[in-house]
């Protein structure tokens, strides 16, 4: 069974390219001001989201293993 | 309101040119959708506006050449209307100038090559290049910043990249300056700005059809898997490729230059890089990209009426946002005329917001990054040689003609 993530999205850093949204729809999706979110981090596999966390033009997606708090990106 | 009666809408004016902070600043502060009459153009200049709209590409379209049928401004001549033609169908293939869907499947063709990771495996290059043309600098005693360092090295670096032979270089570099006439207001302008997108087309044709025979890990490799997948036509590989080559270096010399001239007016903000030139060059970029942006203004077309504070902007209209003064919007940034390396959080627009965000952003950090920290580390008593400095006359690039500098 998948490991639980912890994802998230600096909101300081995200500039709203929406390339993590193209990538993972179901994972990141766009808020209000036009920048990323996290929706549901359990919605897209992790390979998916570690590339979207890659693709990120500002590297504002972090991803952790969510029980043992391992960073798995950046 | 009382005020915009008296704004003088020449953007082209020595003084604009020379200063656009002063002249945008007064229009953020009294008219900040100021509509310029002499080109019929809005001129957007607050920083959230600038941030709204790059956000809201539904409303403003990226493709202002393929469907504006009106004419050029400023005028050109009339008997380069054929020229105008053809410059518009080569911008128009450009990646940059699509809307969704189509510019998000191109982008995803060339972002992957662009990731900060993949970036960050080009610094030891980056670095290594550096050294060579500062060493060859220090053996003078004095350099053009302009000529001797900005330059050249971007375009090493893209050249690298691109899988362009050392020896065509200048070469390319001579038909990118060419391409730059596209900021320009002259009334010939079309002239050197098709020769140089002919020129451009003819040089990297042969290197293109190489490609797509015989694919290699350069990118224009990846812009050839492009048009294998059914992205891209010929065309427009050879367009993009095109662009590349000039966006990925013009934009990084304008750093570098500007930057340089920050510190060397900024003595102060110089002997703080000096302190800790590795610890703080990465913040001292970002106030560089800030400050004085390589990219004065960016155009788009409204793609339906919308309203933008007080005004209407009609589908059809042309606009520009401008970065130089919504980087210095006091509502973004306190005290936005000073130029402070140690500015965190700093979330200048030099290099655009939302889905068209600066593609090379990343390789123009390390690159500004390697230039500031190598320059603080080796010529703590540089100075500039003269205050005389000029502009290109631009309302796209934010580019010096050249800057002298004497090192020891």
């Amino acid at each position: 069974m998948a490991r639980k993530l912890r994802v998230w999205v600096d909101q300081h850093a995200c500039v709203g390219n929406a390339m993590c949204e193209a990538i993972a729809p179901a994972v990141f999706r766009l808020n209000d001001n036009r920048q990323s979110e996290v929706v549901d981090p359990a919605a897209d596999s992790e390979e998916k989201i570690l590339e979207a966390a890659e693709n990120c033009p500002v590297s504002a997606i972090y991803v952790e293993d969510a029980e043992t708090g391992e960073r798995l990106f950046p | 309101m009382s005020m915009t009666a008296a704004i003088q809408d020449d953007l082209f004016t020595d003084d604009v040119i020379a200063n656009p902070y002063a002249y945008y600043g007064r229009l953020r502060e009294d008219d900040p959708v100021h509509w310029n009459e002499a080109y019929a153009l809005w001129v957007i200049t607050r920083y959230d506006d600038v941030v709204w709209l790059t956000r809201h590409h539904e409303l403003f379209s990226s493709a202002v050449f393929l469907n504006d049928r009106r004419p050029a401004y400023p005028p050109i001549d009339e008997s380069d209307l054929g020229l105008y033609e053809y410059v518009k169908n080569y911008q128009g293939n450009q990646f940059i100038q699509h809307d969704r869907p189509e510019h998000l499947e191109m982008r995803r063709v060339m972002h992957g090559y662009f990731t900060p990771k993949s970036m960050e495996a080009w610094r030891p290059f980056v670095k290594a290049a550096v050294k060579e043309l500062l060493d060859a600098a220090e053996a003078k005693g004095s350099m053009d910043v302009m000529r001797d360092l900005a330059t050249p090295l971007p375009v090493l670096v893209i050249a690298q990249m691109m899988g362009v032979p050392a020896e065509d270089r200048p070469y390319v570099r001579q038909l990118a300056e060419k391409l730059l006439y596209i900021g320009r207001g002259e009334y010939d302008r079309m002239r050197p700005l098709s020769e140089g997108m002919r020129g451009m087309i003819e040089y990297v044709s042969p290197l293109v059809d190489k490609r797509i025979v015989d694919p290699g890990d350069d990118f224009i490799s990846v812009l050839a898997r492009g048009e294998k997948q059914g992205i891209f036509t010929r065309h427009q590989v050879l367009v993009n490729t095109s662009l590349l080559l000039l966006a990925g270096h013009e934009t990084t010399i304008n750093l570098l230059c500007n930057g340089t001239l920050s510190f060397m007016r900024n003595r102060g903000q110089w002997d703080l890089l000096q302190q800790d030139p590795a610890g703080r060059a990465k913040l001292a970029t970002e106030e560089c990209l800030r400050f004085d942006a390589p990219v004065i203004s960016i155009q788009r077309i409204a793609s339906q009426d919308v309203e933008l504070r007080d005004k209407v902007l009609r589908k059809g209209d042309r606009l520009r946002w401008f970065i130089s003064s919504a980087n210095r919007d006091p509502e973004a940034f306190e005290n936005p005329t000073s130029f402070d390396i140690t500015r965190h959080p700093n979330p200048h627009v030099a290099f655009g917001s939302g889905t068209h965000h600066c593609l090379g952003a990343t390789l123009a950090r390390v690159e500004g990054q390697e230039v500031f920290k190598a320059l603080a580390e080796r010529f703590p008593d540089m100075r500039l040689e003269t205050e005389d400095l000029e502009y290109q006359p631009s309302i796209t690039f934010r580019s010096l003609k050249s800057l002298p500098i004497t090192l020891h």
